[in-house]
């Protein structure tokens, strides 16, 4: 059986992690890159070079790391599979016309590497230690039911312990960390089933968020 | 894990020697290496000026390269899909030149490069009525539909799948290339002693993946098992592979394990072998690791160029033929094999004797690994 075992968020001003109950804005005190001291329990080298899609999901991910209680220093059998509906479009656009104000003479590595949709999540890999498969999909499915089917199969077949499933837009991500476990016991959030009932609705960011600190609180 | 069902009953490619997939094996076992100077843009600022492009594709002029290619694929030949079959599409960067095509010319719309359109276009295209999905892990994206597609018939989610996958040698991605300081000056050469990079290449390709059972309800030819698969990552590095291969170990250990097969099982190695002499020296360290003896390894890369999405399933293909043919084909390009290749990689094809299992391995940057267990 797949278990919900935590959730993390984040937006242009709060953050959160539902098992946790923790919401926190961060507009007033402290910018976007600043979280990085606040967000992640070990320094991630280089952060300010990351495009903002990598920063978005390394952040979402480290909060729903922290919500399942799980310690990222050493590197474990655990998968990341991400989605969003814009591809890498932003830096698609970003790289080339870069390249272009060069006299299309002179491009930049660390630019053409975020043109690949895959690359947020490989950036979340290195950084939490993760070394089960790593996908990025999209599709015009329900994207967030979409990812976790895939990644419940996954852990069903064995191809991995644990799975990092995450969604995006230019603003906003969330990221849910499923395992197998046992139905009994109080350690998990919820069953993938419940979850599945509230992503497969296609609700905005916002009201997804309310709906899981709801289902935290018993209240679905 | 029981033994998998998931068979290969139709499949296709258009690489830089033409359409089909004699063409391809054909000029592979000729040794004549199908990268030659391109001239689809000026590549007078890049590292290298060479490719492997396909022949009479028109750039930034309509269509993509990548919906030209599968013209040539599905509405030139007699294949057609199930339309009951679920769509899996698998690419890097699908059809950039049309975001190329609107900053260079005015015409077009740059948001048409999203993937998903391509993905609508394709599922018409192939007569599937499934919306489909996309999978993109790199240069490894195809390999990881494969097992993606094994997956979802193991687990009875579909007993038959369409996987297709494509890139272009496009400006955008040349240039992307040419600045990781990656490109070969020339055309690649794999497991060389003497490589220095990898040639870019373009393909488009597919097969139909079935259950066994659906596949001889139907009377397909059985071309191929998917036994197994295994993913991993490195989590070590975005752009240069593992010093310690660890992460291609667990990969192939996971798909000869799901195989049920140990590892000297295997007849072949189609190895990823792009030419780099990072690539190719943590591919050499993997298998010395994980095979008892040494046993034929090849690369497709130093005849066809990396053809990034496409060359998981384009190698998958190859290996497919080379089984059927029982003749394991040469690495195109190489003169001189390097220490650690030594006895492994051929200037000659040769007899495949015995053993009907060949191993596919591909990896990506993010750290990404595949390896395909066929048979």
């Amino acid at each position: 059986m797949i278990n919900i075992f935590g959730i993390g968020w984040i937006d242009n001003e709060e953050y959160g992690c539902i098992a946790a109950g923790e919401k926190v804005n961060y507009k007033d005190s402290a910018g976007f890159d600043g979280l990085s001291k606040r967000i992640f329990s070990h320094p991630f080298k280089n952060f300010g070079r990351l495009d903002k899609t990598s920063k978005l999901i390394c952040y979402a991910a480290a909060l729903a790391l922290k919500d399942a209680c799980i310690n990222y220093s050493q590197k474990q059998d655990m998968g990341i599979i991400g989605t969003n509906d814009s591809g890498s479009l932003e830096s698609d656009l970003l790289y080339f016309k870069d390249y272009l104000d060069s006299g299309r003479t002179l491009s930049r590595g660390n630019l053409f590497i975020y043109t690949l949709p895959s690359s947020p999540l490989g950036e979340a890999a290195i950084h939490f230690g993760l070394q089960g498969p790593l996908f990025y999909t999209a599709s015009r499915r329900k994207p967030l039911s979409a990812i976790m089917e895939m990644a419940s199969e996954m852990i069903l077949s064995d191809e991995t312990s644990a799975m990092l499933a995450g969604v995006n837009s230019d603003e906003n991500a969330v990221c849910l960390i499923l395992k197998k476990s046992a139905v009994s016991g109080n350690n998990f959030l919820c069953h993938e089933s419940t979850i599945k009932a509230i992503t497969s609705k296609d609700l905005a960011f916002k009201y997804l968020i309310k709906e899981f600190s709801a289902l935290r609180k018993g209240s679905i | 894990m029981n033994k998998l069902e998931a068979v290969i009953v139709a499949c296709d490619m258009v690489t830089s020697y033409g359409t089909g997939i004699n063409a391809c094996w054909n000029g592979m076992l000729s040794g004549r290496t199908a990268v030659s100077r391109l001239r689809r843009f000026n590549t007078s600022a890049f590292q290298s000026g060479y490719a492997a492009a396909v022949e009479g594709l028109k750039y930034l002029k309509g269509d993509s390269l990548v919906m030209q290619m599968f013209g040539l694929l599905f509405e030139n030949n007699s294949f057609s899909a199930p339309e009951d079959a679920k769509f899996i599409l698998a690419t890097t960067k699908g059809e950039i030149d049309l975001l190329e095509e609107k900053f260079l010319t005015g015409k077009g719309d740059s948001g048409k490069s999203n993937p998903l359109h391509l993905l609508k276009k394709l599922s018409t295209l192939a007569g599937v009525s499934d919306s489909g999905i996309i999978i993109s892990t790199a240069c490894a994206s195809s390999s990881a539909a494969l097992a993606q597609a094994a997956s979802m018939i193991k687990n009875g989610r579909s007993d038959c799948v369409l996987v297709a996958a494509c890139d272009g040698v496009t400006e955008f991605i040349y240039s992307g290339f040419s600045s990781l300081m990656a490109l070969d000056k020339s055309a690649a050469s794999p497991f060389d002693k003497e490589r220095s990079g990898l040639s870019l290449g373009e393909a488009a390709a597919y097969a139909l993946v079935m259950s066994e059972s659906r596949a001889k309800k139907e009377k397909r030819k059985i071309i191929g098992r998917i036994a197994g698969w295994g993913l991993s990552n490195d989590a070590s590095h975005m752009t240069g592979p593992s010093r310690t291969s660890d992460g291609l170990i667990r990969a192939v250990n996971k798909a000869l394990n799901s195989a049920c097969i140990g590892e000297g099982s295997i007849g072949f190695i189609s190895a990823h072998g792009t030419g780099t002499v990072y690539n190719d020296a943590m591919e050499m360290r993997a298998f010395h690791s994980v095979f008892k003896k040494k046993i034929p390894v090849y690369s497709v890369k130093g005849a066809i160029g990396h053809t990034l999405g496409a060359a998981g399933l384009v190698e998958t293909i190859i290996a497919l033929k080379a089984l059927e043919e029982k003749t394991v084909p040469l690495t195109v390009n190489l003169k001189t094999a390097d220490y650690d290749a030594e006895g492994w990689v051929s200037r000659n094809p040769h007899t495949l004797a015995g053993k009907q299992t060949a191993l596919i391995t591909n990896a990506g940057f993010s750290g990404i690994n595949t390896a395909l267990v066929v048979e």
